[in-house]
């Protein structure tokens, strides 16, 4: 067998999902956790079947396997043709959502257990799969788009899942909007792309690229990369993330961590062959990558919540996959991706942990000496943080050092040091949340003043019931399968180019042409070494301000002054919202109030009925004008009417 | 059996006067068979030939010539019967048989304007489609005053005149009005009169859509009209402008449609964005939705004049799809305001906790209207764009991103307010949607699920008129 063959799988592995959501939709709340069940049972058959379709095409010849597969689905009109596509990188994205997919679905019914609405939650998270399926499997950028509005739409769901508190609907309200805002950057890329190549499918497209203008290649790969932006939360579309933790902590899991937020890295890693011919466009997002990983890192020094802590964390590791495929290192950009997946659905899940156990705490000030009473949450803890901040030999470490070893190779020193900077902070804050959630006092009975913790804004009331308590393998079970990649998961790359990694690619990303032939300042070992250095470095200093005996006994006091102390620019997170909404939100809502009760109730309407009331009475007219009592609107739009007229006889006389 | 679906529906609404005064809800079942059968009738009707009766020989020839075809006529008309249909069955309103009377009236009255094959016929019926409209808002409009229904009126009676005077200076000049039956451009006119002519259609066509800045008549009159007729006039009455423009526009005078490019992407984009930023600081919910039409609108007027076919089938796709989540828009906004006896964003909050059915079908319907890749307002929007970008139209292009952005601001402040936070305590507790309404509502969904999926036979519908476009 040597071409790829999906045996009408791929229908199915798309389809479950849908079907799932479907089914706990209709039956509703009749089915309560069953709801939880049918959703993972769905997931996890996707999963298996992703599985089976892997091993069955190994036999397949590489070239055959680089080119995947691809069945058709629907025709629009002549050119607008949608299928569905598997090839290397759509299945590896097809494994980790069905795969951790279903590992955070069943994590979700412990989590979820005593929820009134754990059908609804089912329902979203299932057509979240979905979604995301749609993205990564389809053929073509329209329907890659479709799935791109469909995870946005289920990230809203799911944000604003308690919907009854008003910062969830603000936080889901605001995710949305700016990932319109995304969406019609890549709306743009498809009708300059229709209109060079008369086609949305990507075989098409990269077959027609070498045919393209350059200016036209740089404006399809900006128009991409706004949409990449915007669900990636790269700067300045960032602010969404931080707030979205508003959410369901499996949710944060899964959608704002391992799935739906690198699919701006999915986007620019599938239009390889657009981006590799602009080295313009390259620059840009690598260079916005490096932005916003190292500014995500800063401000994650500065989270008291746990959940905000690990969502800048999460924006500043996208910034780092952003910089690896913007610098044309694809393999290790998505290498990061993949080994992300799973040390950050481990945090989350461990934080998950520790939440669900403090009832809805999420203020990392509130916890303390945790270690003693949550050992298991603690390990999980632990390895997700050794592997987030690349310490040698975990996970992240082989997918970090592949990222900013490539920036080096590609001829991008300041990238370069950017990333083993940020690897540094990465380590310094994640080891500030681990000593203060885990060691010291317990600080929960503490009175917020004492920690500085401002009093809420509005009281919800909580919407569990805490009666109930899901068995605790339920949520622990997942967490101990993620233990496994979150360690081992970046050996798959051991080999350099000669890896399984690079071989399961193949050609698929082309050759960069930005490859700088000069020879390295360094070679692998000695990047390597340095970043373990600057880690470690990283870490000492956490254990100096927060882990040592002193540090623990005096955490009270220390944390206060802290807080009290934290500079406005990162308490406000360098002001990026108060720039939003006083720079477009404000003005857009003053414009329309003077449209709507302004403009058109004295200035258009006034106008009309002056004119209605001026045919009527030609003769009052004159007499009008003489005592200058005409307001000046109705002769704009007499001579408004005047032109209208006079427009259509001009044109009418020139023929 | 076309002229019958203009005829039946007339007859059966006068009919209706004969029943008891107290008959409510016979007439409302009524008034529901007839929109019902007359859907499955136009269903049927794909590609069915013309039907002609001669008329008037002086001053020019007419005919009463309608036909429905394949193009966009008939998925109007399908759209029109079946929104009719689905918004009757949830007419609650006092004196309900006289409504239904102007329901059905209405619906006649608006499939003789999208069959109608003779120019004269279509003047005709365009008038008389006001009558039931004008009569609804004297007698149901909350309002004390005949104000709304007054501005309505002359408004449309302006366009209506003008409509009337160009028909029949296009019949003196031709010799005959009954052209719209014909291969595209066999009546193609151009130079000194026509032009004339083509104002006098124009105008009527852009008051009737509304585009900006004709448009101050339609917050008022939808935000007045009942929730169904609101739906209709909506969904169906304010594409006759558009409808116009490609099937009397593009066929008969394609040189003065040329001429008139600059003025209408002047006044489309500026429709556009007004708009979108007017409907973002709307307390009232309908009137939401009546300035997100006069936006989603602008884009249509965009398409049909950019003479690009991609653009014109993604036109006639945004005509349907606009039409069937706005329909479902006010049907549903219309449910919350007999609930809670408000619309207004300001007193609404938290009903989707007691009322997840309702807030279910509001989510689908917002969605679909704020471009929601998979439902039918993206597919319109995106084939429209897409064909304003081929045509070279790029700058146009990207301003006209930008509403689909404020869209989904605003179709989230209006759903999250009246679904979402904490639970408002002075509003009434009302039942969730009965089985009755999800049944209204669920043809409309599931049309809009289809046509996002797959726009294809709509997209090419308008395949006749392409021939001007070149």
């Amino acid at each position: 067998m040597s071409e790829v063959r999906t045996l009408g799988a791929l229908y199915l592995i798309w389809l479950l999902p849908l079907f799932g959501a479907i089914a706990i939709w209709t039956l509703g709340p009749q089915l309560r956790r069953g709801a939880g069940w049918l959703g993972s049972a769905t997931v996890i058959a996707s999963f298996v079947l992703t599985v089976l379709v892997t091993i069955l095409n190994g036999a397949a010849s590489p070239a055959a396997r680089s080119a995947g597969t691809d069945v058709p689905l629907v025709t629009w009109i002549p050119g607008f043709t949608f299928g569905l596509q598997l090839d290397p990188l759509s299945l590896l994205w097809t494994l980790i959502i069905t795969g951790v997919g279903g590992l955070i679905h069943v994590y979700s019914i412990g989590y979820m257990w005593s929820d009134r609405a754990i059908a609804r939650f089912f329902a979203y998270l299932n057509f979240f799969v979905f979604a995301m399926l749609t993205l990564v499997l389809s053929d073509n950028v329209v329907g890659l788009l479709v799935g791109w509005g469909l995870v946005g739409l289920a990230s809203y769901f799911l944000i604003g899942f308690w919907f009854y508190k008003p910062v969830a609907v603000a936080a889901a309200r605001k995710a949305f909007v700016i990932n319109v805002v995304g969406d019609t950057g890549i709306m743009f890329a498809v009708f300059a792309i229709f209109a060079a190549t008369g086609s949305i499918g990507y075989a098409e497209i990269f077959a027609k690229a070498g045919t393209l203008s350059s200016g036209l290649i740089i404006a399809i790969c900006m128009g991409l990369f706004i949409g990449a932006a915007a669900k990636s939360a790269q700067v300045p579309l960032h602010t969404w993330l931080p707030d979205a933790m508003e959410g369901p902590t499996p949710v944060s899991a899964l959608i704002h961590a391992a799935t739906m937020v690198t699919a701006g890295v999915y986007l620019i890693a599938r239009f390889a062959p657009l981006f590799n011919v602009s080295p313009t466009a390259q620059e840009v997002v690598a260079i916005v990558g490096a932005i916003t990983m190292v500014t995500g890192a800063i401000l994650g020094v500065a989270q008291w919540d746990i959940k905000r802590i690990l969502a800048y964390s999460t924006m500043s590791q996208i910034g780092y996959m952003i910089m690896g495929v913007g610098v044309g290192a694809y393999q290790a950009g998505v290498l990061h991706f993949f080994t992300h997946a799973f040390f950050k659905a481990q945090l989350f899940l461990g934080a998950g942990l520790i939440i669900h156990a403090l009832h809805d705490e999420q203020d990392v000030r509130k916890m303390g000496g945790l270690y003693f009473r949550m050992k298991f949450a603690f390990w999980a803890m632990l390895l997700g943080t050794l592997a987030i901040c690349g310490f040698p030999f975990f996970s992240g470490f082989y997918s970090k050092d592949a990222i900013v070893y490539g920036a080096l190779e590609h001829g991008h020193p300041v990238l370069f040091f950017a990333g083993v900077f940020t690897a540094g902070i990465t380590a310094y804050y994640m080891f500030r949340m681990l000593f203060v959630t885990f060691f010291g006092p317990y600080r929960g009975e503490v009175p917020d003043e004492l920690l500085a913790i401002p009093p809420p804004a509005h009281t919800a009331e909580a919407e569990e019931t805490h009666g109930a308590h899901a068995p605790a393998w339920l949520m622990n079970a997942p967490v101990a399968v993620l233990m496994i990649p979150t360690v081992v998961a970046g050996y798959v790359s051991w080999g350099g180019v000669s890896s399984p990694w690079y071989r399961f690619f193949g050609t698929l990303f082309g050759e960069s042409d930005n490859v700088a032939g000069v020879p390295l300042p360094i070679p692998e070992w000695g990047s390597t070494l340095f970043v373990s250095l600057v880690v470690t470095v990283g870490i000492v200093v956490a254990y100096l301000r927060y882990g040592t005996p002193a540090a623990q006994a005096d955490s009270i006091e220390r944390l206060r002054r802290e807080a009290v102390g934290m500079p406005p620019a990162l308490r406000r997170a360098f002001w990026f919202d108060d720039a939003i909404a006083a720079l477009i939100v404000r003005p857009a809502q003053a414009l329309g109030t003077f449209f709507a009760r302004t403009l058109d109730p004295h200035v258009i309407d006034a106008g009309v009925r002056d004119v209605a009331w001026l045919a009527g009475a030609l003769g009052a007219i004159f007499r009008k004008l003489q005592t200058g009592l005409v307001r000046g609107y109705a002769l704009t739009i007499v001579i408004g009417a005047a032109c209208f007229i006079a427009y259509f006889a001009l044109i009418g006389g020139a023929k | 059996m076309i002229a019958a679906l203009v005829v039946a529906p007339i007859l059966a609404g006068l009919a209706l006067l004969l029943l008891p005064r107290s008959a409510d809800v016979a007439a409302k079942w009524i008034g529901v068979a007839v929109s019902f059968a007359a859907f499955l009738v136009a269903l049927s009707r794909y590609g069915a030939a013309d039907e002609s009766v001669r008329w008037l020989q002086r001053p020019f020839v007419a005919n009463f010539h309608v036909g429905i075809g394949t193009g966009p006529s008939y998925w109007i008309v399908l759209l029109l019967t079946l929104t009719s249909g689905c918004a009757l069955m949830v007419t609650r309103l006092p004196r309900m048989r006289d409504f239904v009377v102007q329901m059905l009236v209405l619906l006649g009255a608006m499939t003789g304007v999208f069959v109608a094959r003779d120019l004269m016929l279509f003047a005709l019926f365009w008038d008389l489609m006001l009558i039931p409209v004008f009569l609804t808002l004297i007698a149901w409009s909350p309002s004390k005053t005949a104000g709304t229904a007054w501005k309505y009126f002359v408004y449309n009676l302006v366009g209506g005149l003008a409509l009337l005077l160009a028909t029949a200076a296009f019949g003196i000049l031709q010799g005959t009005t009954d052209v719209l039956g014909a291969t595209a451009g066999a009546f193609a006119t151009s130079g000194g009169w026509s032009f004339w002519i083509f104002a006098g259609f124009a105008l009527a066509f852009l008051i009737k859509t509304p585009v900006w800045p004709l448009h101050t008549w339609m917050p008022d009159t939808y935000a007045d009209l009942p929730a169904p007729m609101a739906a209709i006039v909506s969904a169906v009455q304010s594409k006759a402008g558009l409808y116009g423009f490609i099937v009397v526009g593009l066929a008969l005078f394609p040189a003065a449609m040329h001429a008139a490019v600059p003025l209408m992407f002047a006044l489309g984009l500026i429709g556009l964005i007004y708009g979108a930023v007017a409907a973002l600081v709307q307390d009232d919910t309908k009137r939401v939705v009546a300035y997100s039409s006069l936006s989603h609108l602008g884009l249509i007027v965009l398409a049909i004049f950019s003479f690009n076919p991609i653009a014109l089938g993604g036109a006639v796709v945004y005509i349907v799809a606009h039409g069937l989540f706005s329909a479902g828009l006010f049907m549903t906004l219309g449910e919350v305001e007999a609930r809670e006896d408000t619309r207004m964003l300001g007193r609404l909050g938290g009903l989707g906790a007691r009322n997840p059915r309702l807030a279910g079908g509001l989510t689908i319907v917002s969605l679909a209207a704020l471009g929601l890749p998979g439902l039918c307002g993206f597919a319109g929007e995106i084939l429209i764009l897409t064909g304003l970008y081929q045509a070279g139209y790029v700058w146009q292009t990207i301003v006209a991103l930008v509403p689909i952005v404020i869209a989904a601001a605003y179709m989230l402040r209006v759903f999250q307010g009246v679904m979402h936070g904490p639970e408002v305590d002075d509003l009434p507790e009302r039942e969730d949607m009965s089985p009755l309404e999800l049944l209204a509502l669920a043809p409309l969904v599931i049309a809009i699920v289809l046509l996002g999926v797959n726009p294809g036979p709509v997209a090419s519908s308008p395949h006749s008129y392409e021939t001007a476009l070149r």
